[in-house]
């Protein structure tokens, strides 16, 4: 599905400041398996993830999305590639305050001149889905912390991608929401989505859903092998 | 000088848009000079960003000048009562010999603009970006007719003084006057309006049949960008006094004004619009052959020859109508 | 995938993101209009009174002939008439009587002229309304004036000019020739200075170089020339203004550049996160140029309404005495309404192009935030 071949990541090259986030890491991400990158925060999990999903470029290195090469992509294009192929979970949700949930589903689907009333209705079913069809008219801030997960679930679903990347989705959460949230990710798993997720929570590298798991440690990886 | 409230208002303006293209063009300057896609160097990605903002400043910059060729025939066209003789802008604009090279300058400029942002919007469909450093290149290229225009209407209204004695448009576009201006006033009427619809028929055949073919693109830019200087002489020479039904005032300015409808505006405006499809379509002719731009060329110059026809078309549709609804024959003048 | 759809997608959002933030961008507009207000304030008034110093000039007499004695303006003989009406291509050749009057207690000058056809009475007066508001004076009342030789005369008012005409006639005090002659002491066969018209405009230039040769006392002043110097007058001092008002202007952008430059967390988590979700740097530039655009209409359009209500309902009583210089007698005229399309492109640059200018660079560098920077958070 993805794969990544020596990927280098530099940040301030050349200053005093320089940090070099990612060291050489070859990858393959195999299509319709859950993989769980772990390792302690600063081990360079978030720069790897936004770097399989399109959101950064590497220093050096080659990324490949299907037999596509993206690496030499301008930005323009790879977010048509990010658009359609990848769907992202945030820690923090990162929803837009003072709009509804609907709304917020609906914005990464605006720029693709979907027509609205259809989008709406996607986003609707979406919102249905995830038990949240009372509160889509909603302001997000409203919301509780499962409820607002869940909008960002859907929300990273509406341009139906191939790919969920989530970034240490636990994070805020309860052991109970904790769980649903890996029963949903169990769910679309089951519908053909390739799920990756970056966590240190046990409860999610523990799962018995996983399929695969990558320790990382110092912009590096440090092991990787089918998850026990 | 002359401290018009709309003279402030162009002079700011010409000097706003010559800084945004002088700053899109110090960073034209760096992109050429150091581009490379395959390099995922912080460098690359700053200049990706940048062709960003350039592209900003140039789409705005363009909208800015098509607008300041308005207001600059305006403010000439209001000013005429300062000057003894000058009954028109083309009186005003005769006052000094920096009001004409601004003008002209200022249509130059737009189609230049225009073709740029041609130039760039076929450019970015590809994701290999091939006429990278050739856009910018022209942008270069704009760069110093822009700041010469910008001195040129600088120099034309501080040099401006009332009371100075000029030609006003009667002379200065009548038929027995020297010069360029009155040699297009000159040109026979009768051979004029068979070059203006020859030029039209020819841009409407090749226009059509490229759409319908998808081939004989470069006929089609050609002719859309030569109609567009036949255009304005025939403008000058017979389409001008069809509106004022004066044999002897060729002024393409006042159509502009309120006692013609502002039928000047739909003239200038489809007359540019022509003007850069064609010369928009025949740039992208020797595209074709990039790779990647081989699927995508051709669906702009479509596009392209579509805007063409419907600006010409409106063009030719509104000198037709006048001339049939207008009682005035222009036979024997 | 329609371009229609997708901007207009790009243009809700724009619009619900001016909302969430509507007391900052409120603000903003406010002080925007008040900067399009000002400077349409001042382009609007300077180009009625232009054309309302046309419509008055235009029934004027093509050339004035005055006479010079010194190089000051003089008395002209009578004598000089036939002279003029020799010229050829010269009609009705008139002799003028008019005069400055000043009126100590109210501090104003008046302008009094003979009248013309049909004449008034001897004995009786018609004034302006700035006449009349000065000196409290209605149809009927009896008006003291002092005459040149000291002693007062009563002048009854039969008809006070109408307000339309209040430009032109607002300190006018119209009388019969021969009273204005008792009045200011002007001999018999003198007149203030001698009108002409000409049958031919083209020959103007002409005519008025063969009266400077057959009458080299005299100093033939045309029409055009006035105009010409009203013009240049109204425009230059309308111009001195807007360039006083550039200060305002540079305030302005430096404002709506700060406010570009400086958004909120929130606003810059906010793209970030537009960016993340799949929005692309152009779009997103897109959505903030909409959001400009917004602005940029809202102010100018309530700007230019404002300023047309000010000029022309409320005479422009914030600038009028800067703008008319000549003051006490004519405070209170109204201006007839009316509009060009150049004024307001004039307008469109002096106010809306430095705004956009001024925010596409601090716009374009928050919308090329990088789309992972939302993760580091």
């Amino acid at each position: 599905m993805v794969e990544l071949k020596n990927i280098t990541k530099v940040f301030n090259r050349n200053r005093p400041d320089e940090f070099t986030a990612l060291e050489d890491v070859s990858l393959l991400v195999e299509e319709r398996k859950v993989t769980v990158f772990k390792g302690p925060s600063g081990s360079g999990k978030t720069t790897l993830l936004s770097i399989v999903g399109a959101m950064a470029k590497p220093t050096s290195g080659r990324v490949l999305v299907g037999a596509r090469e993206i690496t030499s992509l301008p930005e323009r294009f790879l977010t048509e590639v990010r658009r359609r192929t990848f769907g992202f979970i945030f820690q923090q949700f990162h929803l837009i305050r003072g709009i509804s949930a609907l709304e917020n589903v609906m914005l990464p689907a605006y720029t693709t001149g979907e027509k609205h009333a259809a989008l709406r209705e996607r986003a609707l079913r979406l919102l249905e889905l995830f038990g949240l069809s009372a509160k889509a008219r909603a302001r997000v801030e409203w919301l509780s912390g499962g409820e607002a997960q869940r909008v960002t679930i859907a929300r990273a679903l509406v341009n139906d991608p191939k790919v969920i990347i989530a970034d240490e989705p636990t994070a805020h959460l309860d052991t109970k929401l904790s769980k649903d949230f890996l029963g949903i990710m169990e769910r679309l798993n089951a519908e053909a989505k390739t799920i990756l997720i970056a966590s240190h929570d046990p409860l999610v590298y523990e799962s018995t859903m996983v399929d695969h798991i990558i320790e990382m440690r110092d912009g590096r990886i440090r092991g990787s092998g089918p998850a026990e | 000088m002359i401290l018009h409230p709309a003279v402030i208002a162009l002079l700011t303006g010409s000097l706003i848009v010559s800084l945004m293209i002088a700053y899109a063009a110090f960073w034209a300057y760096k992109i050429i000079d150091a581009w490379d896609l395959q390099s995922g160097s912080e460098q690359q990605l700053a200049l990706e960003k940048k062709t960003y903002l350039v592209s900003t400043l140039m789409t705005y910059a363009f909208g800015f000048q098509v607008l300041s060729f308005f207001l600059l025939v305006f403010v000439a066209d209001d000013l005429h009562r300062l000057f003894v003789g000058a009954m028109c802008a083309a009186g005003t604009l005769n006052v000094n010999e920096y009001g004409y090279p601004a003008v002209v300058l200022k249509v130059l400029n737009c189609l230049l603009g225009g073709v740029w942002l041609v130039l760039n919007h076929t450019d970015n469909q590809a994701s290999d970006y091939p006429l990278i450093r050739r856009k910018y290149s022209l942008l270069l290229v704009i760069v110093p007719f822009l700041l010469f225009e910008t001195g040129q209407l600088w120099s034309y209204f501080l040099n401006l003084k009332a009371h100075v004695i000029t030609s006003c448009c009667g002379s200065l576009f009548s038929t027995e006057e020297e010069g360029f201006a009155a040699g297009l006033a000159a040109l026979p009427a009768v051979p004029m309006q068979v070059l203006f619809f020859g030029s039209m028929a020819l841009v409407m055949g090749s226009g059509i049949f490229f759409l319908g073919g998808g081939s004989g693109g470069k006929i089609f830019g050609v002719a859309g960008t030569l109609a567009f200087p036949v255009s304005v002489a025939a403008l000058i020479s017979f389409i001008s006094v069809c509106f004022y039904e004066l044999p002897t005032h060729h002024c393409p300015f006042c159509i502009l004004q309120r006692e013609y409808h502002y039928v000047g505006y739909l003239i200038y405006v489809t007359l540019l619009g022509g003007g850069i499809s064609g010369a928009g379509a025949w740039a992208l002719m020797s595209f074709r052959s990039v790779p990647s731009l081989k699927a995508v060329v051709p669906r702009i110059q479509k596009r392209l020859a579509w805007a063409g026809l419907v600006f010409y078309a409106v063009l030719s549709g509104v000198v037709i109508l006048k001339m049939i609804f207008s009682d005035f024959v222009l036979i024997g003048y | 995938m329609s371009l229609h759809e997708r901007h207009r997608n790009i243009i809700d959002f724009a619009l619900s993101s001016l909302g969430r933030r509507w007391k900052k961008n409120l603000a903003l507009t406010v002080v925007y209009a008040f900067v399009v207000f000002t400077l349409a304030s001042v382009v609007f008034f300077t180009e009625a009174v232009k054309s309302e110093a046309r419509a008055v000039l235009r029934g004027a007499p093509e050339i004035v002939v005055q006479r010079l004695m010194a190089g000051r303006h003089d008395l002209i003989p009578e004598s000089h008439i036939d002279v003029l009406r020799k010229i050829t291509g010269t009609r009705q050749v008139q002799g003028r009587l008019w005069g400055y009057y000043f009126e100590p207690s109210t501090g104003a000058n008046y302008t009094v002229v003979a009248s013309g056809e049909p004449p008034l009475e001897p004995g009786t007066i018609a004034i302006g309304q700035g006449v009349a508001r000065t000196l409290n004076a209605g149809e009927g009342d009896l008006i003291p004036l002092k005459g040149s030789k000291g002693d007062y005369a009563s002048f009854e008012v039969v008809r006070v000019f109408s307000h339309e005409s209040e430009l032109v006639s607002s300190d006018l005090i119209e009388m019969h020739a021969d009273d204005l002659r008792a009045f200011f002491g002007v001999p018999e066969d003198y007149f203030t200075d001698i009108t002409l018209k000409v049958r031919n405009e083209k020959e103007l230039v002409v005519v008025a170089d063969k009266i400077r040769r057959l009458l080299p006392d005299t100093r033939p002043i045309l029409r055009d020339e006035i105009l010409r110097t009203y013009d240049s007058l109204f425009d230059w001092r309308s111009g001195l203004l807007l360039v006083i008002f550039a200060g305002a202007v540079a305030a302005f952008v430096i404002f709506a550049w700060d406010k570009a430059t400086s958004l909120s967390m929130e606003e810059r988590r906010e793209m970030g996160v537009l960016k993340a979700v799949g929005w692309e740097t152009s779009e997103v530039i897109a959505m903030k140029s909409w959001e400009g655009i917004i602005i940029s209409l809202a102010a100018f359009f309530g700007g230019t309404v404002l300023a047309y209500v000010h000029v022309f309902f409320s005479s422009a009583f914030i600038f009028e005495p800067v703008l008319k210089g000549w003051a006490v007698l004519y405070p209170r005229f109204q201006l007839v309404p009316q509009i060009d399309p150049y004024q307001v492109l004039a307008l469109f640059f002096l106010t809306v192009v430095p705004y956009t200018v001024a925010t596409v660079i601090p716009t374009w560098s928050a919308a090329t935030v990088d789309p992972d920077s939302i993760m580091r958070l």
